[in-house]
This record gives structure tokens, sequence and C-alpha cells, in this order.
């Protein structure tokens, strides 16, 4: 049964893993945090990848054809991918029995990740997060 | 709060050996100084917090802010020592117990918070059960079974009720949202109650000072969204618009409980949703013009079972002693879509 903690400490072990955290992207909270962040800022660097999150998450042009009505349980993203020169950062949506938006965001460093395996992982990590 | 997580077992209640406002009491400009007394409370923090004097008396009217709006551009930001000189002090002696303030308690454990309930806010009970994630009977079950070991939170993991993620995603949550509410502007002082531990047992406890940036954070991020708290605590109305833009499937969630009548506290209990994140879908509906504050009460004569003259936009001079046309106007119903555009510039130069 991970709590938050294992949950990104176990994110970490992914090759090439710089940081990782749980946020909530309505809020912009950092529920948890583990290794380091853009800047050095954690909080920070949460506020602004909710931001990207929300958009992603609440903008009916990145949800599936069925998706009409979607009621805040099963995200319509799974995932976002965004790289730069020498990073990565992945973010994956968490879905919740309660009534949450959250979501795991993971930073890569671009030589020795592997973004496929990250992103089949932090899916793996984000059911077992919450079912246990 | 509800019914249910009222705390079933009595708080204990322990004094503190000597004067447990330790060397940090020349901070603030309160100093309560002396020992504790007899029943192991301290007293004298609210008044002095945050910008109580520039939200004026409480109890004003029902747009009366309970988190203090000062923005993020005026000066008195940058000029805040923190939102509660006696948290700051609490921390840094590593206190245990509750501290209880207007709009809700904190609860400390070697000076960091624990755990946080609001008024304002649903609890742990609500955000758990809402969805279906735990049927009230178990958390029943749980608190009665070891509400008294002060475990309930372990027990409904050790129980397989629900997932240790889960507890944490959603207490964590909770406890920064009711924070937002207890850390409001206050017109009363704060006490602390030394000893008493909650019921829940500790889950993932946060410190005092992060739990303060995110707060402030919190206040910046509304502000930012749209400046005027009117909507955090009144009745909400929407806005009569021809027709409505587009609202993302959580506001939506929200707009289907706006009635007139229900409160963003309301809105939040009905849809298990910690309070925060209504009040911002909330500020982002009344930034697009789709909800605003539901009027006082008192304009019965306006009713439309009355007659015609309301809805004509031409004479609003008819209906007695006006000032000026522009408020004339500004009072009018909202049939034309550019009046209440208008109105919402009006309310928005206001709220800065």
């Amino acid at each position: 049964m991970p709590g938050i903690d294992e949950c990104l400490l176990e994110a970490m072990r992914l090759p090439g893993a710089l940081g990782a955290s749980v946020v909530d992207w309505t809020s912009g909270l950092a529920l948890g945090t583990v290794g380091d962040a853009p800047g050095g800022d954690h909080e920070t660097t949460a506020a602004e990848a909710a931001e990207l999150a929300r958009l992603a998450a609440e903008h009916r042009a990145f949800a599936p054809d069925e998706e009409i009505g979607w009621e805040g349980k099963e995200p319509p993203v799974e995932d976002l991918i965004v790289s730069n020169r020498d990073t990565y950062h992945l973010l994956r949506f968490v879905a919740t029995t309660f009534d949450s938006s959250v979501f795991l965001h993971l930073w890569l460093a671009r030589s020795d990740g592997n973004l496929a395996l990250a992103r089949i992982r932090l899916g793996e990590m984000a059911g077992r997060l919450v079912l246990g | 709060m509800t019914v249910i997580s009222t705390p079933p077992p009595p708080l204990p209640v322990r004094r503190k050996p000597n004067g447990p406002i330790g060397p940090a009491g020349t901070t603030g400009s309160v100093a309560p100084g002396g020992p504790a007394d007899a029943a192991g409370q301290v007293g004298a923090d609210g008044c002095a917090d945050g910008r109580a004097g520039s939200t004026g008396p409480a109890g004003l009217t029902g747009s009366a802010d309970p988190i203090g709006s000062a923005g993020p551009g005026s000066p008195g930001r940058a000029a805040a020592p923190g939102l509660s000189p006696m948290l700051h002090r609490l921390a840094a002696e590593r206190a245990t117990g509750v501290l209880l303030r207007e709009h809700g308690t904190l609860y400390l454990s070697e000076g960091r918070i624990v755990h946080a309930e609001s008024p304002e806010t649903p609890g742990l009970d609500v955000l758990l059960t809402t969805g279906g994630l735990l049927h009230p009977d178990a958390w029943r079950e749980a608190v009665a079974q070891a509400g008294a070991r002060r475990r309930v939170g372990r027990y409904l993991v050790d129980h397989g009720r629900i997932s240790e993620g889960s507890l944490e995603l959603c207490h964590v949550a909770a406890v920064f949202d009711a924070a937002y509410f207890v850390l409001g502007a206050s017109g009363e002082p704060a006490r602390f109650r030394y000893g008493a531990v909650h019921w829940l047992g500790a889950v993932r406890p946060v410190p005092v000072a992060a739990l303060e940036r995110e707060t402030l954070r919190r206040r910046e991020l509304l502000h930012r969204i749209w400046p005027d708290p009117a909507t955090d605590s009144a009745p909400l109305a929407r806005a009569e618009l021809p027709a409505g833009p587009p609202v993302t499937a959580r506001q939506g969630a929200v707009l289907d409980q706006v009635d007139g009548v229900r409160t963003a506290a309301d809105i939040s209990h009905v849809l298990g949703r910690p309070a925060f994140h209504t009040l911002v879908d909330l500020r982002r509906l009344v930034a697009a013009g789709i909800v605003r504050a539901a009027p006082p009460r008192a304009a019965e004569p306006e009713d439309p079972s009355h007659g015609p003259p309301a809805p004509d936009p031409h004479h609003p001079q008819q209906s007695g002693a006006i000032v000026d046309p522009v408020s004339a106007l500004l009072a009018q119903p909202a049939a034309d879509p550019g009046i209440a555009l208008l109105r919402r510039l009006r309310d928005a130069l206001e709220a800065l």
C-alpha cells in the first residue's frame, strides 16, 4: 500500500529521474515532492505545472471523442509530455474515486531518461497510489 | 463541519508547566505574557493577525470578506510578517495542541500541522464519502473503534477501507484547504490548548512555514483570477446572460449548484470538494460573467408579477429618488449584455 512518498521514491528510481512531485492542479499545491525541481523551487514549479495541467484537462480539444460530460472521475487526458534541450517533463493525471484534480510530475534528464518507459511506469504508479 | 466530525473523545487539556509563550514573545505586537492559566489556554493572537483592520469590522453585510483581501500588488503583502505570530511561536517551541481561531482550528504536533478544520469547508469525512470511495458507515465504524486511540486514519488504512495514498491525498488537501480559511482575517483572539490531539491521528504533518506560504499564494491566486471576494461567502446566482460562454466540466458541476441561495461552502459540501477549489472555479465564473453574488432580498417591489415597469430600461427614474443615471442604469436587470459588461467592469474596478 504505497503512500505519496513511496510513490515518489519509486518514480525517482527511473533512469534519468531528477525530481518528482504530486500536485493538485486546481490550487497549484504540491502535495508531496522529492529530488530536485527546476530552479530549485518545488512550490513554484508545482504552481506553474498546475496551470499547464489545468489547460490540458479542461479544454475539450484534448479530450477523447466520446468524452462529453466528464464528471471528474476519469481525467480526460492521460498524460502530458514537455521536452526541452536537456530535460523532459512528464505529467500523469491520477484518476480517483473522490473529487480531486491531482497529477504526478516527473522531471527527467534527457541524456539518460527513457521517456517511453517513464510514461508506462508513471501510469502504473498513478493507479497504485490510489488503489493501494 | 458535519456531525460526524465532531470529536468523540474529549480533548485532554494538559497544562504546560511554565510560561508557554517563549522568547519569541517580543516579535508580535501582542504580548500575551504570563504563564498559562489554570485552564491551560493561552490567548491573544487574533486581532493583531493579518490585516483584520483593513477589512473592517466583521458583520457588515453578506459580502463581508472572511479571508482578508489585500491583493498581491498592494504594499501590505510584502510587509506582512506572517499570518499568525502565535502560530510562529508555537512552531518554534515545537508545541502540541490545538489553535482555535474564529474560522476554525489547527492541530499541531511537535510544532507541525497535523490537522485543520473549518466550517467553511467540508471535512475529510465528506471528501472521502461523497464520491463513494468510503461508505459513511465505514467512517463511523472507524471513528467508534479508533477514535479514542486517536488512530482513525490508520484504522481505515489497516482495515483496507481506503488506500494509504487516497487517505494522504485527501487529508493533505483538506488540511491546506481548511487552513486557508482558519488563517483568514479574524476578528477574535486566538487561543491555544496545549496537549490536545485530534482523533484522526497524524497522516502527513505539514510544516507551519509551508502552510503559511501556501495560504498566501492561494490568496494571490484568487485575486489574480478576479479581485472581488464577494462570491466567496455570499449566496450565488446565475447572471442573466443571453448566451453563456462554455464552462469546463468542473466549473459546470459548481454552476449546476448555483441556485440563488447556496454559498460556496454549501456547494463544496454537496460536491464533496475542497472549498478553495470551489472558490477558484467561482471566481473564474464571475470573471466570465456567468455567476454573481445574489442580490439582497430587499427588492421585493421589483417582483415581475407586479407589472411591466421593471423591464423597461429607458425610464429608471420612475422608481423614485434615483441619484445619477449611471447608477440607475447599472441597477437595472442585466437584459443587455453591454450593461452586464459595464457592471462587471465597475465591480472589478471597485474591488481593485
